[in-house]
């Protein structure tokens, strides 16, 4: 069936069987591969992404559900690449990513916190973000997100 | 040092790889077959010493180098990027000889075609080339003086280059504007390479040069290969030990949306559709029956490998060890299957035309995988092109186990770029797996507190027998290489004795970061606790009582009094914390671990981790600070958490819901402390692995009185307290 949708601010028709997961009419049909597999049972957060502003595993979330909504995927974060989100700009300062492959997942993840918690203590990350990272980059999600919560809060790095 | 008799391109570098490769091989090999128990020792001292050799030998600069015409440079990578980064210390190793700013130097992996695509692996990647490259890149320098001196008509050592110019004869050209006017290059003579005084780069810390693309989400792992026509496989394994296809009925597959062609193998079942979605839901239609052994439980795994089961190999003896089988401590340890559990599962995208096979693949052994295709399908090695993309993590997984062969057949069978994706479960139930080991160690302590003797009597499935010639195995006799790794005692007792049983399992096991270091770590450094508790001494001052006097001792000595410092360990803690240390040495590596926690409501809690490394030259210290602290992280997951399990045949673990792993809740501060104590650099991926259970462990007993001695130990706190 045809499936309409708004991805990154940018209306598409996509090809696909209805209970597609969204993920991968995201990557193999809409050509965005920023979001990752990862587990396919909402497990790990590799292929977290926003439809209509939730948090999403779309890994199992199929793309019917999507018809007429907004997704927002990590090559949409940001409004261009000379304008980063302050999530992307914390995880360049901190230099967070090893392999980066889960990365995508855990910016997702990072700046849905940050929306709904501004000021978050280290517990409440901990607590907030259960997405899984192997190379061991954990200290540096939690550090960047704490710069990323000063970044938003003052509008710059410095 | 001579330089005499140096050859334009393959210089003393070539050398002293095939001199340092060639004990391993050859002639150790012919030798094993008679003298055994003395030569088997012997090598296991010697792999446990040696330097690791790089596995590339060809240097010639234009192999490794492009001049690019925005005046920027390309360095082909014969190692490939997982995480390690790699890409940014070769970039300033190749900047200190190059006089070019280090931003104008791209890195990309260089690709079969090359010629200089070596395996990775073994935590060696920069150490290894920390001379090469630098050879190569001021070889490269030379040419483009020598160039530019038939062009000026001047001698090439008047011929000044600074930051991507060359000056000479009262002219500059950019190293792009000679690369355009010179249609034929004579390759210089290799020049001495800048003395370390000279480093603009190195030791200094420099930010990723691969981060920008990580953040922004950009395609360069292999998943996100896109190729013209590709279309998507899916394979079914047996998802049981040994499992046998019996029988399958495809009707229902075959007739599924979308689907291409199914293919019908010994032991596999390929689909192949237009979308990824498709294959794996034809897939899911697939009825097959297995042959296996629905007998088989982690029971007979955990027996399997059990001290005194197998094939016996003496690696290490020193005095009398007589005395030590008196022994009055002895302590029993086991560590469970692990698995990698990377979060790029396996991926191959084939795209075979005719006799030519083009793989693009995320994996750390290419040539291997080129060699098993040509080995099992037939096609010349020459037609089958390597193209290595961005690793979603290593960790050992992408070694050796690969579905290529799936890959390419499934593209015979429909002509077209087949993009071919392990799902999860197939990551668990059919990559491999570290095998499970069990440790006896027993000591004999005098009346002032030194240890008279100890002995290490060890079991463990194989980790390296995969990388090696069949014909190999029964001259070792065992895996002490690879699996052994880390086993022999590394302190300075009178009498020592380290002993391997090579266990047989039915599964496939192979290389976990850290290889056999991370097992026997385990049971030493905690053994080494209990002897300290025994003999009443702090466990890190008897470390260092029995810190002697060679080299190696000596620089694991400065870092156990370095960690000691830097952690306030001679300092009071408070009453609810628990702290341990741990030490190991990871061929030339040193790494060392304070460990601080606290148990709440039986959880084991980590509060605080410092570890130290000596990996000899610090390249990037950025770098390593991330490595390290990744190995941390990733130890933590396995000391705490990790075990793989055996029912009815097959792994119990199927994905992350069964499989603990670590998540943002298990961070603790960590401090990574590093110190120089070589000015040769060696591995820093895997060391830091190693030193991390113990020290938990040993922190676990500081606090609580108990001694786990059973990974993971969260679930080994738990049945000792269900215990009591």
């Amino acid at each position: 069936m045809k499936v309409s949708l708004i991805i990154n601010e940018k209306p598409i028709v996509l090809e696909a069987d209805p209970d597609m997961p969204l993920l991968w009419a995201v990557r193999d049909l809409a050509n965005l591969k920023g979001t990752k597999f990862g587990c396919g049972k909402v497990l790990c957060g590799a292929c977290s992404l926003y439809v209509d502003g939730d948090l999403i595993r779309s890994c199992s979330y199929p793309v019917k559900m999507a018809e007429g909504k907004q997704v927002t995927t990590i090559e949409g974060l940001s409004e261009d690449e000379a304008n980063l989100h302050p999530v992307q700009q914390a995880w360049m300062e901190i230099q967070v990513p090893q392999c980066g492959y889960c990365q995508p997942g855990f910016m997702m993840a990072a700046a849905k916190l940050l929306e709904e918690n501004p000021t978050p203590t280290v517990e409440d990350i901990k607590n907030g973000i259960s997405n899984i990272c192997r190379c061991g980059t954990h200290p540096r999600i939690i550090n960047a997100i704490l710069l990323a919560s000063k970044i938003k809060a003052h509008g710059s790095i410095k | 040092m001579d330089r005499s008799n140096k050859g334009s391109k393959k210089g003393i570098s070539r050398r002293k790889f095939l001199k340092g490769a060639g004990i391993g091989v050859s002639g150790t090999m012919a030798l094993l077959y008679f003298g055994r128990s003395v030569i088997r020792r012997g090598l296991s001292g010697f792999v446990a010493e040696m330097d690791m050799p790089s596995g590339i030998s060809d240097f010639g600069p234009h192999l490794w180098f492009e001049v690019n015409v925005d005046n920027t440079i390309t360095l082909k990578s014969p190692k490939v990027e997982m995480g390690q980064g790699i890409f940014t210390g070769f970039a300033m190793l190749a900047a200190e000889e190059l006089d070019i700013d280090l931003d104008k130097i791209k890195v990309v992996h260089a690709t079969s075609a090359n010629g200089i695509l070596g395996n990775t692996g073994v935590s060696n990647s920069t150490s290894s080339l920390y001379v090469n490259i630098r050879e190569v890149a001021a070889t490269l320098r030379e040419t483009l003086k020598l160039e530019a001196s038939k062009l000026w008509g001047v001698g090439p050592d008047s011929i000044e280059t600074k930051a991507g110019v060359l000056y000479g004869a009262g002219k500059e050209v950019t190293y792009a504007g000679l690369a355009k006017q010179t249609s034929k290059w004579e390759t210089a003579e290799t020049p001495a390479l800048r003395p370390a005084s000279a480093f603009k780069y190195v030791g200094k810390e420099f930010n990723r040069i691969d981060l920008p693309d990580k953040v922004l989400g950009k395609p360069i792992y292999g998943i996100d290969t896109t190729l013209p026509n590709m279309v998507y496989g899916a394979v079914m394994y047996s998802p049981y030990i040994g499992g046998k296809l019996k029988n399958a009925d495809l009707s229902r597959a075959e007739s599924a949306v979308g689907v291409l062609k199914v293919v019908q193998d010994k032991d596999w079942i390929g689909i192949v559709a237009g979308t990824r979605y498709a294959a794996e839901e034809a897939l899911a239609k697939v009825k097959a029956a297995w042959e296996y052994n629905p007998n088989y439980n982690t029971k007979d795994a955990i027996e399997a490998v059990t001290v005194g089961i197998g094939t016996e190999v003496n690696i290490q003896k020193e005095g009398s060890t007589g005395r030590v089988q008196s022994e009055e401590v002895k302590s029993e340890y086991r560590t469970p299957i692990g698995f990698h559990a990377g979060m790029e599962p396996s991926i191959v995208v084939a795209d075979v035309v005719d006799d030519k096979v083009t793989i693009y693949t995320s994996h750390q052994h290419l040539p291997f995988m080129q060699q098993s295709i040509s080995d099992r399908l037939g096609f010349s090695s020459k037609n089958i092109v390597m193209v290595p993309v961005f690793l979603g993590g290593g960790f050992g997984r992408r070694t050796f186990k690969h579905n290529a062969v799936e890959a390419v057949k499934l593209s015979q069978a429909v002509g077209k770029p087949v993009h071919l994706l392990y799902n999860r479960q197939q990551e668990f139930q059919n990559g491999f797996v570290r095998p499970n080991t069990h440790h006896v160690l027993s000591g004999k302590l005098t009346d002032d507190g030194k240890i008279l003797g100890m002995q290490h009597d060890f079991a463990s499935g194989p980790m390296g027998f995969m990388a090696m010639p069949k014909f190999v195995e029964p001259i070792l006799g065992a895996d002490f290489v690879v699996a052994g790794h880390g086993a022999r005692i590394r302190y300075a007792i009178e009498n020592l004795k380290t002993t391997m049983w090579q266990s047989s399992l039915p599964f496939e096991t192979c290389m976990w970061r850290g290889v056999g270091m991370f097992a026997n770590t385990f049971a030493i450094e905690s053994f080494m606790d209990e002897l300290a508790h025994k003999s009443g001494v702090n466990p890190l001052k008897f470390r260092l009582d029995h810190c002697g006097d060679t080299k190696q001792l000596n620089r694991r000595k400065k870092l156990l009094e370095l960690i000691g410092e830097k952690s306030g360990w001679y300092r009071p803690i408070a009453e609810d914390v628990g702290r341990g240390v741990a030490v190991c040495d990871d061929h030339k590596t040193i790494a060392a671990a304070v460990v601080e926690l606290k148990i709440e409501e039986g959880k084991i809690v980590i509060t605080k981790v410092y570890q130290a490394i000596d990996p000899g030259v610090i390249i990037n210290p950025a770098g390593i600070r991330q490595q390290v602290e990744g190995a941390t992280m990733m130890a933590i997951s396995a000391s705490l958490h990790e075990q793989g399990t055996i029912e009815n045949g097959r792994f119990v673990e199927t994905n992350f819901h069964n499989y603990k792993v670590a998540t943002l809740k298990d961070t603790p501060e960590i401090e990574v402390i590093m110190y120089e104590g070589s000015d040769k650099p060696s591995g820093v991926g895997e060391p830091p692995i190693s030193p991390i259970a113990p020290a938990i462990a040993n922190a676990v007993f500081d606090l609580t009185g108990k001694r786990l001695r059973t990974l993971p130990l969260q679930v080994a706190l738990e049945n000792e307290n269900n215990s009591m």
